[in-house]
């Protein structure tokens, strides 16, 4: 079921005022000049003016700490116990990443821990107001369309078209006072969704097609990764801030009793030093990807090239939070694919 | 604690429980574990294929089966004090419990082994997953060519499986060569790197190759299988990687864009030696 609606500016207040005090809401929320995913208190907290999230909003469904199996004593059991929540606002990028994060959890091994807090979930994207300084969403995946979000918000003049995609963005129009959408208001917002694309600061120059190639085939380039990785700290923040990023540890902790505890996993990030180490015993350890070098290209490999296939389009969504976050700004992938097209 | 019921049996990180029917020491490091599962079941799984073995409150370690599946009673794993899991589970005695997820991964692919000479090498800790194909082959000697086993270890004091040993120095079963980097007094068998091996019996090309051992010998092995005329098709790696999560998803044991805990740990060389980051 695919409706479009209209709902005025004012209006839109009182519906989001409306959900926020019948159910949990995750939207956009200013922290002094950045904006981060949090629960609403009050329609007034929602910034869909907002030009990037410090996290991605992968962080509702794959929390940064999860509990896995809780265990006391010899007794243990799984604890999967989703929230229900709408997540409100979230630009086309992110729900891009959603669904690419929604496939690699669900692929082979169904990981549940993930999909029942996914399922949990309504999506309700939003176009993008405001352009962030890294962002190149405009030229990455061009052939990988937005999908599995249940609705979607694009301001135009007076008010706000709201398309739904079915019977969960559906649930939602009856907190607001919505009409139809006219054909020149749905037009008006396609319009805004699509003159945005070509707003981006940085661009990338190749189809996903031709970057996956050619970047898989300068793996070899040892100096070139060298290079580029001259500055790495491997302090792993391009991974963190990573919308597609879903690489995890899992440790068991013992609470204070020390007779209860939980295996827990934990983001992790194949930057860091040992990602890959094994011990063998006696004192001597195997690291398969030893250098900065190596784990840089890795990186590189996985979000223009190997997960291609599986995907339809590269695992990089263009929102530029790695740029943003690299310490000494060497993670930008537009700076790295493109010098790769160019050699 | 708070079950949502609903989920528990979709939960793939829940481990099953079992009980350690023996333990044996064979070396200072490792120890051998004999286990049947608590609910009564049987382990159905290929050789090859991993565990992630685990004890509540220290972790998880991915290890693989050392024992045939043929022997459907209860299954093995070796393990290595090397960490706190694995030193915390080594210190467990008969009777105890530990906590199993698996099988897991791909294993050897026992049709493209059958009606052909298969020849094994297996170096230190590498013998245990190869074990259960060992055992395999020896339930079911008829169904293989010419068997033979190479096996190398540092020393004297770290082979493993010792009545296995005893037992296949003396078949007609397998034509069994072993080597250590390092004799000792005692020592009067064949000293050197486990290529030494390849001198001392006739391979034949058709002949369907296993190597699994530290990561450092599998290029020199694959060197001397090149050198029989072994196509790499007919060659198959059991590869080491760091297999957290154990279902695809954790990242960890990565090779280019292959997940060693699903994809493998056992490849065709065929089918990785493309990846640079493979060997």
């Amino acid at each position: 079921m695919m409706n479009a609606y209209f709902i005025t500016e004012k209006d839109f207040k009182n519906f989001v005022s409306a959900m926020v005090q019948s159910l949990t809401v995750i939207g956009p929320v200013a922290k002094r000049k950045k904006f981060v995913f949090a629960k609403l208190e009050s329609a007034e907290d929602l910034r869909l003016d907002y030009d990037v999230t410090l996290l991605p909003p992968k962080k509702e469904f794959f929390p940064p700490s999860q509990d896995m199996v809780r265990f006391e004593k010899d007794k243990y059991e799984g604890c999967i116990s989703p929230q229900e929540k709408i997540l409100l606002g979230v630009h086309f990028y992110d729900i891009k990443a959603i669904d690419m994060t929604d496939r690699l959890f669900r692929e082979k091994n169904e990981d549940w821990n993930y999909l029942a807090n996914r399922e949990a979930a309504t999506i309700i994207g939003s176009n993008i107001q405001t352009i962030s300084e890294r962002a190149f969403w405009g030229t990455v995946g061009k052939d990988v369309p937005p999908k599995g979000h249940d609705g979607f918000i694009t301001k135009i003049n007076g008010g706000y078209v709201y398309e739904t995609r079915g019977d969960k963005g559906e649930a939602l129009v009856k907190f607001g006072s919505f009409a139809k959408a006219t054909d020149a208001q749905v037009k008006e917002a396609r319009a805004v969704n699509e003159n945005v694309m070509g707003k981006c600061p940085e661009k990338l120059n190749r189809s996903s097609k031709e970057i996956a190639e050619k970047v898989r085939k300068a793996f070899s380039k040892e100096a070139f990764w060298e290079a580029l990785a001259e500055d790495c700290f491997s302090c792993g923040s391009c991974n963190i801030v990573c919308p597609t990023c879903y690489c995890f540890d899992v440790q068991d902790n013992w609470n204070l009793d020390q007779v209860s505890g939980a295996r827990t996993r934990y983001w992790d990030a194949c930057l860091t030093e040992d990602f890959a180490k094994v011990s063998l015993g006696g004192g001597a350890t195997e690291n398969f990807r030893e250098e900065r070098a190596e784990r840089f290209r890795h990186r590189i490999m996985r979000k223009a090239s190997y997960l291609n296939e599986k995907l339809g389009g590269p695992a990089c969504v263009g929102c530029g939070r790695c740029s943003a976050a690299c310490t000494s700004d060497i993670a930008d992938p537009v700076n790295v694919i493109n010098k790769i097209m160019e050699a | 604690m708070h079950c949502n019921c609903s989920y528990s049996d979709k939960n793939i990180f829940l481990p099953k429980e079992t009980e350690i029917l023996k333990v044996e020491q064979p070396t200072e490091l490792e120890k051998h574990f004999t286990l049947k599962m608590k609910d009564g079941a049987t382990m159905a799984f290929a050789p090859g294929q991993i565990l992630e073995v685990s004890l509540f409150g220290y972790g998880e370690i991915p290890i693989g089966f050392a024992s045939s599946p043929t022997r459907k009673d209860s299954f093995d794993i070796v393990v290595r004090s090397v960490g706190r899991v694995s030193k915390a589970i080594n210190k467990l005695e008969k009777g105890q419990s530990v906590f199993v997820r698996g099988p897991l991964g791909s294993g050897f692919d026992l049709d493209k082994l059958r009606g052909h000479d298969v020849l094994i090498i297996a170096g230190g800790i590498g013998l245990c997953p190869t074990r259960s194909l060992i055992q395999y082959i020896m339930d079911r000697r008829s169904e293989f060519k010419k068997f033979t086993l190479f096996y190398g270890a540092k020393d004297p004091s770290q082979q493993l499986f010792l009545s296995d040993l005893a037992n296949w120095r003396k078949s007609n079963d397998v034509d069994y060569y072993e080597t250590v980097d390092k004799g000792d007094e005692k020592w009067t068998g064949n000293v050197g790197v486990i290529t030494t091996l390849f001198k001392k019996t006739q391979i034949s090309p058709d002949t369907r190759a296993v190597i699994c051992g530290p990561p450092v010998m599998f290029k020199f092995v694959i060197a001397e299988l090149d050198k029989v005329g072994i196509p790499r098709s007919n060659v198959y790696v059991d590869l080491e990687r760091r297999m957290k999560c154990g279902v695809g998803k954790c990242g960890h044991c990565q090779i280019n864009d292959k997940y060693v805990c699903v994809d493998g740990p056992v490849f065709s060389y065929a089918d990785i030696e493309h990846l640079e980051e493979a060997l």
